[in-house]
């Protein structure tokens, strides 16, 4: 059956209710697994669903089905129905999302490679990484690539389509030593343009530090430098959480009632730009309003929260999609989310920001870079990590704990590098941040 | 659908499958979650599709559909076995038992036959007995899970059951000026909807409001190489971390383990024992077979202090000449296979909480645990705790806001000089490295030993 048949037969069965809202979505992924140097597994996946919202007398319901034979949309309809006759009323429902145009065009969303991908050629490209990987550093890993379809309709007149690939990879990298370490490097994007060379070289890189690391003793306030990669989650559970709008309608957003006001550093410039190559990049959200490039912080200063229908004012940032992951889109709820949050990049490249550090570390890995969402708060353990001292790495560690809050840590930038790289939901380069704690034994 | 599956199995072994399998999964979920008053989420999902799997020369192929149409399932199967062939990875075989059985979840309530108002009514509770002062969001959740599995394969297994599973849970953000603070409880567990039933639902929410109040006032924890005594829910954070991962065996068939060739080996301090249970009556990561179709088992970690073994799926255990422990998990029939805990906890002791509290020095006692982070390739852990306790002179001094714990896990169990009686299990979700979700339980008992300490301002 077709999206679109589907779509209206939904929306014919909705007519019943006040508002209603279709999501389809069909999506095939391909995965290969690496493991200790090996091709393990390839899986070709197939997954198509439903999502149905309605509201009727100010009451909502919201079901979802996998489109498998058994389940029927009539099936989800009727389920979304039962589940609003027994919902309490919501009065600040404000209604599904109106027909408006596009904002933007994007590019580079779809890849021809990815929709005619073999699994010889997957199976080529992770041989080309482990070729480019040390002899005595074991590889594992995934790379995964998805071609995604999905038609979000509402009884308002919202019809958009979307069509876009998703190229996701993440591989460790261990040397073969007493006391060996892990190294890891993630691939997030649309493209099937992958350097197994550079990959292959950092992946034996890092796997070597890491097995170098000895345990960090003492305590010491320095200089944290986070590369691109360790930076991204840091971000977005900060800064993304302090930016979305749902935080700020429940008064939890660490940055509340601050637009116009000065929350970061002034070398902090960040962009939500869709119109550019990125995982999530698209001219509609996944509720049918259209994105647009967004200024959020500007030098600094607070422009703009993010928002999606429920919050109101839907800035277009309303998504069920990741950048990991495209089975299941059906399942999950609207959530609130950059779509590429950009940071104005600096001049420098990573090795001149840690020439400019006095006495710092350059971490490259933490068992998960996170900070807490609700207070920013940060305790993170290294597990490798460069110690810096006048400009120069003077030794490697790990068994410590990096600790902080990185709501501060956003006003005390030192530096911005060049070294821009998408990760997940985020194109970032280097920063640094002073005034950070390491505590070792 | 058991036909269509055996018709799938047959099409895999007539092109070449050695060993292969076939599982039908549907779930349905159910969810509430409200927000100061309102329902801010009321869904329910209905998912389903089929994953076929064939083994050919030491390799797995997998084909998975979300359709039971018997043309898209043969496809499938043809599929899983063009996945499985390659260049061979060894000889090796698998050696399931056949297991010819039907089995029904043990719930006294089973959550089908509640109206879902009892349920809204339960979370709109909750909610209003979080209202107080300085409470900013008042959040009541509830949610139910109902899978039905069937598993057919080529040895002649053919298993199906049903796994119910319940959780609820309250939780308050507390604000003062720009300061924000959390507090949550709530059950979860193998149940039916008695696990609502038999709470005092007024008094949960009341005590989560007043917690998460009173963590406004906590201070910044000291930092350094500290005594800590982990609560249940850190201790079974610690077991599941620091000694869990490790001791899944694809872990040590990969040689990422650093508990790779340690069984018989002294681990921890006589006092430490480890299980992984998943028998564990009403525990969140229990299930009468795993997803290969292997009865769940109670896998002993550590006995006094000594490594005893690892847990293992069909693959590891052939590999590593063992017996499949019933950890072969997944998350859902389009997710594959890996070796996953259940239950996985400390065993007890012969101490009170009061008295180990009373001849600690100076350290800090844990108050719930935020989440993780495993290590199994260098031996470390990442624990973060929600909040703690001062302890200085045997008396609780202070309130501490959260931190984190680390250690290498070795040394850690090495320095375990004390632990509680009693072992309390506290449900969750676990993901192998960063995907891949399954339902867990983790716990033990209050338990002292020494690790690195910290937690930002």
């Amino acid at each position: 059956m077709q999206m679109d048949s589907i779509a209206d037969e939904a929306l014919r069965y909705g007519k019943k209710f006040d508002d209603s809202e279709v999501y389809v979505v069909r999506t095939v992924s391909n995965t290969v697994y690496v493991e200790s140097t090996k091709i393990s597994n390839v899986e070709t996946k197939t997954d198509s669903g439903l999502s149905f919202r309605m509201a009727k007398d100010h009451k909502l319901g919201k079901a979802s089905v996998t489109l498998n034979g058994k389940s029927t949309v009539a099936g989800c309809v009727d389920m979304a129905e039962r589940i609003a006759s027994f919902s309490p009323s919501n009065s600040g429902f404000k209604g599904y999302v109106m027909p408006s145009r596009a904002k933007i065009s994007t590019s580079g969303i779809w890849d021809k490679k990815v929709e005619n991908i073999t699994h010889e050629q997957m199976i080529e490209i992770v041989k080309s990484i482990a070729d480019n990987v040390e002899k005595d550093v074991v590889l594992g890993g995934l790379l995964r690539v998805s071609t995604i379809e999905a038609l979000v309709a509402n009884s308002n007149g919202v019809h958009s389509e979307h069509s876009s690939t998703l190229v996701y990879g993440h591989f460790t990298s261990m040397a073969r030593k007493e006391h060996p370490g892990e190294g890891q490097e993630a691939i997030h994007g649309t493209q099937l343009s992958i350097d197994t060379e550079e990959i292959g070289r950092s992946l034996s890189q890092r796997a070597v530090s890491a097995a170098k690391a000895k345990p960090f003793r003492g305590s010491r306030r320095l200089t944290m430098i986070l590369p691109p990669g360790e930076l991204g989650d840091m971000l977005m559970s900060s800064a993304g959480s302090a930016l979305n709008g749902e935080n700020v309608f429940y008064g939890r957003s660490l940055w509340q009632d601050k637009i116009g006001e000065k929350i970061a550093s002034d070398s902090l410039s960040l962009t939500d730009d869709p119109t550019v190559e990125a995982p999530l990049a698209s001219a509609f959200d996944d509720e049918g309003t259209p994105t647009e490039k967004r200024k959020l912080v500007e030098k600094g200063v607070l422009r703009s929260y993010i928002r999606d229908s429920f919050v109101g004012e839907s800035t277009g940032n309303g998504m069920r999609r990741s950048s990991v992951d495209a089975q299941g889109l059906y399942e999950r709820s609207i959530s609130i989310k950059p779509i590429n949050m950009v940071v104005t990049p600096g001049k420098m490249t990573r090795d001149q920001i840690v020439e400019q550090t006095d006495s710092g570390i350059l971490i490259d890995k933490f068992a998960w870079p996170e900070a807490d969402s609700l207070t920013g708060r940060f305790g993170l353990e290294v597990r490798c990590g460069h110690l810096i001292e006048k400009g120069k790495i003077v030794g490697t560690i790990n068994n410590a704990l990096m600790i902080g809050n990185m709501m501060d840590a956003l006003s005390n930038i030192e530096n911005i590098g060049n070294d821009q790289k998408i990760v997940g939901l985020t194109t970032i380069p280097t920063m640094s941040f002073s005034g950070m704690d390491l505590v070792g034994n | 659908m058991q036909d269509i599956l055996l018709k799938a199995l047959n099409r895999m072994e007539s092109t070449g499958a050695q060993f292969c399998d076939a599982k039908a999964q549907t779930v349905r979920t159910m969810g509430v979650q409200s927000i100061n008053g309102d329902i801010r989420q009321l869904l329910q999902r209905d998912t389903g599709g089929i994953c076929l799997r064939a083994w050919i020369d030491g390799r797995w192929g997998y084909g998975t559909v979300t359709s039971f149409d018997e043309s898209d399932i043969s496809a499938a199967a043809e599929a899983a076995v063009r996945n499985a062939r390659g260049s061979p990875k060894g000889r090796l075989r698998l050696e399931p038992d056949t297991i010819v059985k039907s089995m029904r979840p043990n719930v006294k309530i089973h959550p089908d036959d509640v109206d879902l108002e009892e349920k809204i009514k339960a979370v709109l509770d909750v909610d209003r007995a979080q209202e107080a002062e300085k409470v900013l969001n008042r959040v009541g959740s509830y949610a139910e899970e109902v899978k039905d599995n069937i598993i057919v394969n080529s040895v002649g297994s053919m298993i199906d059951w049903q796994e119910v599973r319940t959780r609820f849970g309250a939780m308050s953000i507390a604000s003062e000026g720009p300061r924000l603070e959390r507090y949550y409880d709530g059950p979860s567990g193998t149940a039916g909807y008695e696990l609502v039933k038999d709470l005092d639902i007024e008094r949960m929410g009341r005590e989560v409001a007043e917690e998460a109040v009173r963590t406004l006032k906590a201070v910044r924890p000291p930092s350094g190489k500290l005594t800590v005594i982990s609560d249940p829910m850190m201790s079974g954070l610690l077991a599941h971390e620091a000694m869990g991962h490790p001791s899944e065996a694809d872990e040590v068939t990969k040689k990422r383990s650093f508990l790779t060739d340690c069984v018989g080996m002294k681990v921890g301090t006589d006092i430490v024992d480890m299980f992984d249970n998943g028998l564990a009556k009403g525990a969140y990561g229990s299930c009468p077979f795993d997803d290969e179709g292997t009865l769940a088992s109670n896998t002993q970690i550590i006995k006094d202090g000594v490594y005893e073994g690892y847990m293992h799926s069909l693959e590891t255990a052939s590999e590593l000449g063992s017996r499949p422990t019933g950890n072969g998990r997944a998350e859902n029939f389009g997710k594959r296979v890996w070796v996953r805990m259940t239950n996985t906890y400390f065993g007890p002791g012969d101490r009170t909480v009061e008295d180990i509290i009373a001849d600690t020095r100076y350290g800090i006692l844990c108050d719930k645990m935020y989440n993780g982070m495993e290590d199994p390739v260098g031996g470390g852990f990442e624990a973060k705790c929600l909040r703690g306790h001062l302890i200085e002179n045997g008396r609780i001094t202070e309130l501490l806001q959260s931190f984190t714990l680390t250690g290498r896990a070795l040394e850690v169990l090495q320095t375990t000089d004390a632990v509680s009686k009693d072992v309390i299990l506290d449900g969750g979700m676990c993901g192998k490295g960063i995907e891949d979700w399954v339902n867990v339980s983790s716990g033990g008992p209050y338990m002292r030993s020494r690790m690195i300490v910290g937690g930002g301002e």
